[in-house]
Order: C-alpha cells, then structure tokens, then sequence
C-alpha cells in the first residue's frame, strides 16, 4: 500500500483489512501507527503545537472510527480546556480529555479548532458527529505517558503517543 | 534495548534482572519463563519494565513476571509487584491498569460434546444477538442512577438480588464479587457517564465469550471435586469494568503524575506514577479501584445470567438442569491488600496484579470452603484457536509469587503485525477447520485476536506448572466463539 501513496508517507503495520484512513492522503500526511505488542501507538507530525494537537485528536477517529451512510445529521460543538505543567503532560491529558468526551457523549470528533495553546494549556472546541454515524472500529481506552514525547525540533512539532486499546 | 539486559538463571523456569542492573531498582527482578518463551519476551520492552517496576517505593522481595508477560505501558503485562504498606509502599493506577478488574469466570455444564456438536452454530448465533458486545456497547440491564451506587458497593450481589444468579454464584467468585472498601465519593461524574448502560456488555478488543470442551484431564482429585470430567461442556467470560473503569484509571494516573513530587516520588515512566496507599490519594485510588472492581464483578454476573439464558432457549431447559453453575471468577488486573510473609514477617502488603491471577493455596481461608483442600481455581484462557486451562493456586506461589500466577498466553504480536499476517477469511476457515465457529463484532477484531498473535498458552502453563506456581486440572479447547 506504501508505494502507491503518491506523499511516500511510511505506514506502519498497515494491511488491506484496516480501515479507509490508511488509504486517506488526507490523514496520512500527518501521523504514522507505530507497532506495540499489546497496544497502539502513533507518530504525529506538524509545523506547529496547534496543529500537533489537532492531527494527533483527528488521528483518534481515524483509528477508532469508519464514517457510514450519515443517520443523524446533527453536530455537536463541546469546549475543552486543559492544563498541564508541561507539554507532554498537557498532550495526554488532551487526548483523553477527547477519548472520555467521545465515549460518554457517544460521539466521534470530526473537527477540531484550537483557539489557544500554550505549552500548558489549551483551549479548543470539538465538533461531534453521532457514533451512530459510524462504523466503530477498535476502542481507544486512553492515552498512557508510557515512552511519550512531544518534541520541537527547528520549525517542526513532533509527538509520540502509545494508546491503550 | 532488551538485549542489554543481564538475566541470570536461576532455573530452567526463573530468571533474575539483578539490581544491579539500573540504579534506582529497589529490589530485582524475577521472570517466569522457558528458554522458549524468552526469545519473544526479549523481543519488545517487557524486561525494561519489569526492571522499571522495581523503582517502586516500599516494593518487597521481587518484580515479578509471569511467563506470558509483554509489553505494556508503565508495568509489563503479566507483572506483579507487592509494596510494603507500613515504610509508605505505593499504589500505582498504572500497576492495575484501565480495564480495572479485567477477569474472567468459567462456568460448567452437564452437557457433552455429543449433545452440542450440532447446536454450536444455533449457540453461538444467539449468543451474538442477546449479549451486547463491540465498542461501547449499550446493554439491556438498565439501571437507574441511585441504582449505580449500589452496584459499586454490592458488586454481583447487586445483580444476584436483581434475580440475576444465585449465592452459590457469589460463593464462587473472588471477594464474594464485591471487594470490601469502595467509595462512590471519590468518583468522578465522567466515570459515571462513561460507565452508563454499559452494565451486561462484553466489551471489545480482546474480550470473549467462549463455548469450550474439556480435552484433557490433569488432577483426579481436583476434577472430581470441581465436578469435571473429559468432554465437558464449559462457558467461559472475559470482560471488565469498561468505560467506567478507564476513567477511573485515568482521573488517578493524572492526580498521581501531578503529586509524585509532592511525595518525593522517582519512577523512570510516568505510566508508573504512584502515591503512597496512606496517602489521601492513595486512599482515594483504592476506594474508587474497587468501585471498578465490583463493578466489573456485577458485569461479569450479568454476561453469565444471559448466557445461562440463551444455553435456556437452546436446549429448552433451566440452567440449573443444565448444571450451569460457576466454578470460579477471578480477576486479573487490580491491586489489593494482602498479608503476605516478607522474610518471615507477615505483612499487609498492597499486591498488583496486572494481567497476573490470584493463586492461593489450598488451605487459605480466602477460598471456597468447597475449594479449600484443593486450592484456588485460576482460569487462564488462552487464544481462540488452541487451548485454555484451569489450574489451582499453590503453597509455592504463597511463598513466591504473593499467591499469585499468569493470567492468559500472552500477545506475542502487535495488532498489526497480526492483521498483516492473515485475512479474515483466511482465519475464519482455519478456524473451521478445527471445528470452531466464530463471530465477532469489531471489524478487525479477529485478525488482530488471531490465533498466531499470541503465545501458546501450553508453553505459558507448562511454565508455571514446573515453577510450581499453579498445578493443572484440565485443559479445555474452543468451540465457539463471541469475541467484541
């Protein structure tokens, strides 16, 4: 599947039976799945701390989620805020912050705006669609601080984030 | 890497990571394996965990693994570790993880392979449609929100006065299905949330229901007060506290990440981040773990009563006629206090086990009157394709392990390594090759759950069979199977 991606993105662990967003140039662009034995992680990518938030929050419907035939057109817009004392601590608090929103509103997040980051605090609203919506695909339990990073290196943002599945 | 870390041989089923090995390490670490098992386990990151928990304040004697240990996120998977309560030994939310009370039961029958050599694929297909299973899965036992603390409190007793199982049942679970000591007030609204409508469903990921039939006969004398016999029909549940119990998880990891400094606390992975068990969040985690546990215990009692319903329909019989009594219910993740001899000292130590079993040996008064000559009943389930077992715990693991043993064969793959390997079809023909029907609700589930996946739980069994942490009593296979 790799070499017919025209953005030459590395794709880790993909197979023809995951779901389309190993085939989404979109998504693709923007985060990598790292293999773990028991669980999942991803690589994420952007040129900034804004954006390193909202892919890695999109990267989650892409691995729990397949969008179906839309039932329940009705969107959902939530505020989350978070802090943290540092960026890392900050990111997994985010992500979880996400996946328990997810999880008790029955809803998968479609988009994201941030409209305030600081590397201890973040500001955002979450646009949800009705699981119903979709075809669920795997449950993300959390998001662990087990070898997790979020790093600047010159103008690009770069985190690594395992998931408890 | 792991190849960089020293194991000395200590037989042919135990190998130490001395002290030595990091600074930092209070005690060393202690793996249970076969020469086999450990080319895999050298494999990913589980002995750097392993030497990881033994940062642990207050931790005693060893960091234990079990023989199907792997890699996990802060404790291996198949870790166990016992803290010293009264020198400010910890607890860790990462040292149970977010599936509290992870377990599984097994359930026995009167049936014989000949009475549902024909039935598996009507049993299976109903059992799909009456037990809700897959990604947050909603099931039919509704309960009101005055109801919800009583099932953190009660646990499955909560579901047996609901009407759904009998006292035998609870009997025959660890803790009697509610461990005592859980505090509703230190739960968060979000786990409440996340936890709603989700009382009587499976789960998903590696979580089952399974149609088994003994295959293999190890200990006269346990079967025989088990009540088993070769070509048995037996039920076996793998399920835990869900959404409600990750949360849990979640909310303490954070707290306890934020207070490691106010205690003075260094671990090498803030997965590990723990609070001494007489801190105030110490206490708080325990008493909000086991509203988790009982939980889970209440969900596991309800996945039996609709199973015993659907066996009900399918073979037009009460369950008690079918002789579908529970053998025993244990958990596989979680931390609980427990005396144990430390240097011929007993001691009240807080255990984690996280993919680890409660082992004890005969005698203990934690057992069964019914089970208290043979030992406590471990149920290691092992992949869809091959074996599961159920054993008895030791006096051996009472002096080694703080009565504990392995809790399945162990992931040897990830899940996409495994979903490369294979095809859904492909899978699902193996598996009827060997006469096993198979549904599952997620889409990848069964490639990822793959049989190739995961260790041989024979090779995992044999291990603490030698070790003498668990003796075997039978050895089931597979004919059926719901996964989530």
């Amino acid at each position: 599947m790799a070499e017919q991606d025209p953005l030459k993105i590395k794709v880790v662990g993909s197979t023809p039976t995951w779901p389309k967003f190993f085939l989404s140039k979109k998504r693709m662009k923007n985060y990598e799945v790292l293999e773990h034995t028991a669980d999942i992680g991803i690589r994420v990518k952007s040129s900034s701390l804004e954006g390193l938030f909202r892919n890695a929050g999109l990267a989650i419907k892409d691995i729990s989620a397949e969008k179906q035939k839309t039932l329940i057109p009705e969107k959902h817009k939530i505020v989350i805020t978070q802090k943290a004392d540092n960026r890392e601590e900050l990111f997994v608090n985010w992500l979880n912050e996400l996946l328990s929103l997810s999880a008790a509103e029955a809803l998968i997040f479609e988009d994201i705006k941030i409209n305030q980051i600081n590397e201890q605090f973040v500001d955002a609203i979450a646009v949800g669609s009705d699981i119903r919506n979709y075809k669920t695909n795997i449950e993300i339990k959390a998001a662990t601080y087990h070898q997790l990073k979020v790093q600047k290196t010159g103008s690009h943002w770069q985190a690594e984030v395992i998931f408890d599945i | 890497m792991p190849e960089n870390i020293p194991l000395e041989k200590i037989d042919d089923f135990r190998w130490r990571i001395p002290k030595s090995y990091k600074p930092g390490m209070r005690v060393s670490g202690l793996i249970y394996a076969s020469e086999k098992l450990l080319e895999s386990i050298y494999k990913d990151k589980a002995l750097e965990q392993v030497a990881n928990v033994a940062f642990l304040p207050g931790i005693v004697n060893y960091a234990l693994a079990m023989p199907d240990i792997h890699w996990g996120y802060g404790f291996p998977i198949g870790g166990v570790a016992a803290t010293d309560i009264e020198v400010g030994g910890v607890v860790s939310p990462g040292g149970v993880g977010f599936d509290i009370n992870c377990g599984v039961r097994l359930v026995k029958t009167n049936l014989e392979y000949d009475d549902v050599k024909n039935r598996i694929e009507d049993l299976v297909s109903r059992l799909f449609l009456d037990v809700p299973a897959g990604v947050g899965s909603e099931g039919n036992i509704r309960v009101g929100a005055k109801e919800e603390k009583q099932i953190l409190l009660k646990g499955a007793r909560w579901a047996v006065e609901q009407g759904f199982g009998t006292e035998d049942d609870l009997e025959c679970t660890e803790e009697n299905g509610a461990i005592q000591g859980a505090d509703p007030e230190v739960v968060s609204e979000r786990a409440f949330q996340r936890g709603k409508a989700q009382s009587g469903t499976l789960g998903s990921g590696n979580h089952f229901l399974e149609i088994q039939v003994i295959d293999q006969l190890y200990d006269r004398e346990a079967c025989d007060t088990l009540g088993l016999n070769l070509g048995q029909i037996m039920v076996m549940i793998h399920s835990g506290s869900r959404g409600f119990g990750y949360q849990i998880c979640e909310d303490y990891a954070r707290k306890m990440v934020e207070s490691l400094s106010k205690y003075k606390i260094n671990v090498p992975d803030r997965q590990l981040a723990c609070a001494p068990v007489n801190s105030s969040e110490g206490k708080a985690y325990l008493g909000a773990m086991r509203c988790a546990a009982n939980y889970a215990w209440a969900n596991r009692q309800c996945l039996m009563h609709l199973t015993r319903q659907v066996f009900e329909k399918i073979f037009g019989s009460s369950w008690q006629k079918l002789g579908m009594s529970l053998i025993y219910d244990v958990a596989h993740n979680i931390a609980k206090i427990e005396k144990h001899e430390v240097g011929g000292i007993k001691k009240n130590l807080c255990v984690h086990r996280k993919g680890a079993t409660r082992a004890f040996g005969p005698g203990n008064p934690a057992i069964p009157q019914r089970y208290r000559k043979i030992g406590q009943p471990v149920i290691i389930p092992g992949d869809m394709g091959r074996n599961s077992y159920l054993l008895v715990g030791t006096q051996k693991a009472m002096e080694e392990t703080f009565g504990s043993c392995c809790h399945g064969a162990g992931r040897l793959k990830s899940r996409t390594a495994s979903a490369k390997s294979t095809s859904t079809d492909m899978l699902l023909k193996e598996l009827s090759s060997k006469g096993i029907i198979v549904k599952a609700f997620g889409r990848n589930t069964l490639v990822e759950e793959a049989p190739s996946a995961y260790k041989d739980v024979n090779d995992v069994v044999d291990v603490v069979a030698n070790a003498g942490i668990g003796k075997r009593v039978c050895r089931m296979r597979p004919l059926g199977v719901i996964k989530g």
